[in-house]
């Protein structure tokens, strides 16, 4: 049961202040009156100040969405402060999310506003913000209500979508509307060419002055906008590497959220379709689609990737993914099983792209040589690089995460492969 | 100054320290107001023990024992001088500074207006002190009436049981 409570400073001046006046009396030492002369007046303020209400606490964060490196202010409600004079508020610390307060402990007269707490993950994923205990202190610090117990709150925090732009266009646009310029003419406003007028051209396609020039009609011709479908498969399977947040190194694990987090964000402001596979232990999938609801999901979803040692590499990639598909596979490439299930998916007829997520995860700086970790840990980057060149001796491409432009030069590649005539047997 | 940093515990800031310090210090200083006669070695060994025991842990019961053994010793020692004054505000001045460390956790950065307001708090505390020191100086308790001390007394029991009363919790 939570009460107004004497604090101990009370109870140590009541005690001087009584004892002292007593002994002085009792014992007739005068001293102890002159000592205790203070005390009883802090005393006597302190009960004086007695508050006789029964607050009720609760904070509230600002916003319950936030991206990795964003902040929220976490306010405290009291409903009644008569007779409070001090607030103060210790949140409780949490893994990756930085506060100011720099440790949490905020405290202030109640004058000149209730004191808060600022709160940044600094690292997406699931995050608790908001568990704090907090005590009310009446005048002359007579009476303390609390410590009070808040509950946390739990949200997801969003994967920090890394600088990306990319100019290539998707190697095989298969959709109906879209920024992707079609190997078709259509009816989009990207200039393709002029040529003479056929019956059942528009009017408005007409180029007066080159028809005026010529004497004859000519119209202006345009190709066609598409969309595509692009796939983002993210290797949830393990974490290498110690993450330090968005301030800090970056895991694998970091550097393909991240990465996917870019992707997805870029693709779907191009007006593409795009879906995603999670490859983990609780892995998921969310088909293909477009819009900012689309783009809040995907990054929900990666917000919620977990690894775990019981995950295991999938032998195939089940995408539901048609042959003008792109996929975007963004992996450190551990598992043999799922360098096996990339190239199968590359041999079905999708565009494939590696990128390789490695990042600085196993540079292992300033690590001893020769030591087991260190050892172990150069082996299985050389057996991971041996996959990769096998993948790419296979046709699929693969490229290190870079950020913008990561993907300019292959895409163009496969764009060209693309259009190259074919020879089936 | 950045050595001295670095030897704090992470988010505990110097104002904390001082204040921290102030506690140990404090009582320590009003003993040794006493010099050059040298108090009883339970007593010497106490209030420093006592002290630091308090400082480190300013909302325990331990901080009213240095308090109570070096008023007890300036009792026992008799003597209404002018150092019973300076022994007053030392004894004042560890409990406020234990009082403004008792707001919060260690890591609690002390409040500028909270302290300021205190110090105000002090000086008016500090009020009574000349004036009782001046009556028990110059008025000569053989002078007063009898019933006086019966009076003084029963207000005494009074104030104890009114303050019992008063620090009850209540439920809320």
């Amino acid at each position: 049961m939570i009460s107004w409570r004497p604090t101990p400073a009370l109870v140590r001046a009541c005690l001087l202040a009584f004892g002292g006046v007593t002994g002085g009396v009792a014992l007739g030492q005068e001293v102890l009156v002159v000592l205790a002369a203070p005390f009883a007046v802090l005393a006597a303020m302190g009960l004086a100040g007695r508050p006789h209400t029964a607050p009720k606490v609760s904070a509230r964060l600002d916003h319950y969405r936030l991206h990795e490196g964003q902040a929220t202010t976490s306010r405290l409600v009291v409903d009644d402060l008569a007779g409070v004079e001090h607030v103060t508020r210790v949140a409780a610390a949490a893994p990756h999310v930085a506060t100011q307060p720099l440790h949490g402990a905020a405290g202030g007269l109640v004058d000149a506003g209730l004191p808060t707490v600022v709160s940044s993950p600094r690292r997406w994923g699931r995050r608790a913000v908001g568990a704090e205990r907090v005590a009310l202190t009446s005048a002359w610090a007579g009476w303390r209500w609390g410590p009070v117990d808040l509950p946390e709150h739990g949200f997801s925090v969003l994967p920090q979508t890394a600088p990306y732009d990319s100019r290539a266009e998707v190697p095989q646009p298969d959709g109906l509307v879209g920024r992707h310029r079609s190997r078709r003419i259509g009816s989009g406003t990207e200039f393709e060419g002029i040529r003479h007028f056929a019956a059942g051209d528009r009017l408005k396609r007409i180029n007066w002055p080159v028809s005026l020039r010529t004497g004859d009609l000519h119209v202006i011709t345009t190709r066609a906008e598409q969309d595509a479908s692009v796939w983002i498969v993210v290797d949830g399977l393990r974490d290498i590497g110690v993450s330090g947040g968005i301030d800090g190194a970056s895991s694998t694990l970091d550097l393909t959220v991240r990465a996917a987090a870019a992707l997805a964000e870029h693709h779907v402001r191009t007006g593409d379709r795009v879906g995603l596979l999670v490859l983990a232990a609780d892995g998921a999938r969310v088909p293909l689609g477009s819009g900012p609801r689309h783009l809040h999901r995907l990054q929900g979803t990666l917000a919620r990737v977990r690894t775990e040692a019981r995950s295991v590499a999938p032998e195939r990639l089940d995408l539901g993914a048609g042959a003008g598909s792109v996929v975007h596979v963004l992996s450190p490439m551990f598992f043999t099983p799922l360098v096996t299930a990339t190239v199968s998916l590359q041999r079905s007829g999708a565009s494939v792209v590696v990128i390789d997520t490695i990042g600085d995860a196993m540079s292992g700086a300033g690590a001893d040589r020769l030591a087991l970790p260190s050892l172990a840990a150069r082996m299985q980057k050389v057996e991971r690089d041996d996959r990769l060149q096998r993948l790419a001796a296979l046709g699929t491409p693969v490229v290190p995460w870079r950020g913008p432009g990561t993907l300019d030069t292959v895409l163009r590649q496969l764009a060209r492969r693309g259009q190259v005539p074919k020879v089936r047997a | 100054m950045a050595s001295a940093r670095r030897m704090l515990r992470p988010g505990v800031t110097a104002p904390v320290v001082l204040l921290r310090a102030l506690v140990f210090l404090l009582p320590c200083v009003a003993l040794g107001l006493a010099l050059p006669q040298r108090p009883h070695w339970a007593v010497l060994l106490g209030v420093p023990v006592s002290a630091a025991a308090w400082a480190r842990s300013v909302d325990h019961a331990v901080g009213i024992v240095p308090l109570v053994l070096v008023g007890g010793w300036w009792a026992s020692h008799g003597a209404v001088d002018w150092k019973a004054l300076v022994v007053a505000v030392l004894l004042l001045g560890a409990h406020v500074a234990a009082l403004l460390l008792s707001y919060g956790p260690e890591t609690l950065v002390v409040d500028r207006r909270l302290a300021r307001l205190w110090a105000g708090r002090v000086l008016l505390a500090l009020v009574p002190v000349p004036l009782t020191w001046l009556a028990v100086r110059e008025l000569d308790p053989g002078w007063a009436p009898s019933w006086l001390w019966l009076v003084t007394g029963g207000a005494t029991v009074v104030l104890l049981l009114a303050t019992a009363r008063l620090t009850r919790s209540q439920p809320a």
